[in-house]
């Protein structure tokens, strides 16, 4: 089965190894050299970053900064210029959303994939439905509806999601309710590298909390974390690293593991204030 | 981000879900837009019952198919198609392409029979491939290329017939129009196979709701893999396969291959499926409602030449039902997005320490709620 979502993956209660894991090559994710000019507007500027397993790190820059166009670069969506991107050293780039997907790579994006007119269930297994009866129930593409409204369920139990039933249309949930979903389903689906763009930017403070929480567990799990954020504190908060990109270009590239990085830091390197030598 | 605030203070709990009014009620009465068609439908059909005794008897019932087969059976690719938010609109100039074709073919050329209706039936399927690739992987307008197809499958019908209409095809080819299976019209079988077939698409296979991503939110589905070029372009041939089926047991009907047969099959084809509930933009919709769609234009023909009215009120009936439809979608709509619960307001910092207590809980949290939410929405 190629596709089984990853739900006795995230037992209940997580050891606390917040240590993202380094044995062997640890690397999850690479991305080389990235560049990516729309028109006149250069995006991306040789942009390079490593990512690895277990291991939670903070994309942030000003709007405009390149962030998302990274971000659609890793998950396959946009090809880049020149450069390319490692999925555990396997390069792919440009092969479109399905192979970033089958590399491992799951993506919550800023502007929501969810279609408001399909369940919550059914946009969860949507372009990767579970099929019934073995080989015959998969060459017929038999859809084994019941198995997925109960993965489903159980999936939202064990990571707490408080949500309306699961055959609700994602058109009747609340905008928080609706990225609650996205991010669950990345979660659900959890590969090797989980990528977030601005996944709080709409959410309450418990809405907030639910997703940051769900961020450090995965990290517990081994899993990568990619995060895009314009809130300094939840980027201090969760956050290994940091990336601070400015005007398309990757201006520093930090640890926060001792605590030495500041908020009031990484805003002057957002707007290019300081530098990372000023540090 | 905040919900509204009532309740929130009287309700300090920590959930991300559902706990104000519940509107499951009114929702279902909403999701009842196809299947109101159907109790339409039924109203309908008893009230040709009371006033024509010949109304509910099996030949009678067997007429309505038989005539309603050729646009049912090429309405169940359209309704694909328009809930995918693209469009046939050469249906009917395809399927008098496909006649017009299989005339040459059979009489002209020479062809056997059998060479010949697989001719008719790889022209149509060709005419819906170039759709499928210019509207699907080019991304060109489903109505200007259809359209285009509209003019342009009838024009070149009339250039390789010159306008001349075939006829005497024997009785072996009189059979797919009017030949008869089990006592059952072989158009029926036809139609309700490939209906049949549809539902298993639609509703058991991924193809339906794949076909519905594409279109409620393309780029949503696009970015989880949904196949939004070569799945809308899958059903276009299927749909010019159709037309010319479609085509072909007109001509058989008529044993004539003329150039008319299909004139104004699109937009009944067109009113049967939003008259179904699918909404024209696409994105919603359901191949049940198309079916009462389609039952109901037969229905009403039928009945109302059964009790002495003519066919001009039949028109202005479908008419009157597809605005009434149209109507019924915009409240359907409406009721669709009632808000299933509500994010709770932000509370702000200053609102007390019971606040960060709460937030450590947020993990494993009331899923009583929720289960029970699903439970009494269920049953
Ligand atoms: N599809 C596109 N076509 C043209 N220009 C684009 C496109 N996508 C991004 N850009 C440009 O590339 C630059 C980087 O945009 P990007 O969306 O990556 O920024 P961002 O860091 O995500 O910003 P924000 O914090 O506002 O989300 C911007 O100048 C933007 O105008
Ligand atoms: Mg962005």
């Amino acid at each position: 089965m190629r596709y089984a979502p990853g739900t006795e993956a995230l037992p209940a209660t997580g050891n606390n190894t917040a240590e993202p894991a380094s044995g062997g090559n640890g690397q999850a994710l690479a991305v080389r050299d990235v560049s990516k000019r729309y028109g006149p507007v250069i995006a991306l500027r040789g942009v390079s970053l490593d990512l690895r397993r277990g291991e939670v790190l903070a994309l942030v820059g000003d709007n405009g900064a390149g962030k998302s166009t990274l971000v659609s670069i890793i998950s396959g969506l946009t090809r880049p210029d020149t450069g390319e991107v490692l999925i555990e050293g396997e390069p792919f780039a440009g092969h479109g959303p399905k192979a970033a997907r089958e590399a491992g790579v799951e993506t919550v994006f800023q502007n929501l994939a969810l279609v408001q007119t399909l369940s919550i269930a059914e946009n969860v297994y949507l372009g990767r439905e579970l099929y019934r009866g073995g080989a015959v129930g998969r060459t017929l593409r038999f859809l084994d509806k019941r198995r997925m409204r109960r993965e489903v369920e159980a999936a939202f139990d064990r990571l707490g999601l408080d949500l309306p039933p699961i055959t609700a249309k994602a058109g009747a949930l609340s905008g928080g309710q609706r990225q609650i979903v996205a991010i669950a389903r990345a979660v659900l689906w959890q590969r090797k590298v989980v990528v977030m763009d601005e996944p709080v930017a709409a959410l309450g403070v418990r809405q907030t909390e639910a997703v940051l929480s769900l961020v450090e567990r995965l990290s517990e799990h081994g899993v990568a974390t990619l995060l895009v954020s314009h809130n300094m504190e939840h980027v201090l908060r969760v956050a290994h690293r940091v990336v601070v990109m400015r005007l398309g270009r990757k201006v520093a590239d930090l640890s926060l593991r001792n605590g030495k990085v500041s908020g009031m830091q990484l805003v002057g390197l957002i707007t290019g204030g300081i530098t990372e030598a000023d540090l | 981000m905040a919900g509204p605030s009532h309740g929130m203070r009287a309700r300090p709990r920590a959930n991300l879900g559902i706990n104000t009014v519940n509107y499951q009620a009114l929702r279902r009465l909403g999701a009842a837009q196809g299947g109101g068609l159907f109790v339409a439908l039924i109203a309908l059909g008893a009230y040709f019952t009371f006033a024509n005794a010949s109304f509910l008897t099996r030949s009678n019932l067997l007429v309505i198919l038989l005539q309603v087969s050729v646009v049912g059976t090429v309405a169940v690719p359209g309704a694909m198609l328009l809930v995918a938010g693209k469009l046939d609109l050469s249906v009917g100039s395809v399927a008098g392409l496909a006649a017009a074709c299989f005339g040459e073919f059979n009489k002209i050329t020479g062809l056997p029979l059998g060479l010949s209706i697989a001719g008719a039936l790889l022209v149509g399927g060709l005419w819906g491939l170039m759709n499928g690739v210019l509207v699907g992987y080019f991304r060109f307008s489903p109505v200007i290329v259809t359209l285009g197809g509209y003019a342009g499958a009838s024009g070149v019908a009339q250039t390789i017939t010159a306008d001349a209409t075939r006829t005497g095809f024997g009785p072996a080819f009189a059979v797919l129009g009017n030949g008869e299976v089990f006592g059952i019209p072989v158009p029926v079988v036809i139609f309700v196979t490939i209906f049949a077939v549809g539902v298993y698409c639609w509703y058991e296979t991924p193809i339906g709701r794949h076909l519905i991503g594409i279109g409620a939110n393309p780029e949503a589905a696009e970015a989880v893999g949904v196949a939004t070029r070569r799945l809308p372009c899958v059903i276009y041939v299927l749909s010019g396969l159709a037309a010319a089926a479609g085509g072909l047991i007109v001509t058989s009907q008529l044993d004539g291959a003329s150039v008319q047969i299909g004139v104004g099959l699109e937009l009944q084809v067109l009113t049967a499926i939003l008259l179904g509930g699918v909404a024209f933009n696409g994105g919603r919709g359901s191949l049940w409602g198309t079916l009462a769609g389609i039952l109901f234009i037969g229905v009403l023909d039928d009945g109302l030449i059964l009790i002495n009215i003519g066919p001009y009120v039949a028109n202005l009936a479908v008419g009157a039902a597809l605005v009434i439809a149209a109507g019924l979608d915009v409240l359907y709509q409406r009721i669709e997005r009632l808000p299933m619960g509500t994010i709770e307001a932000v509370p702000s910092r200053t609102e007390g320490a019971g606040e960060s207590e709460q937030s450590e809980t947020v993990g494993v949290q009331r899923r009583e709620h929720r289960r029970s939410d699903a439970l009494r929405s269920r049953h």
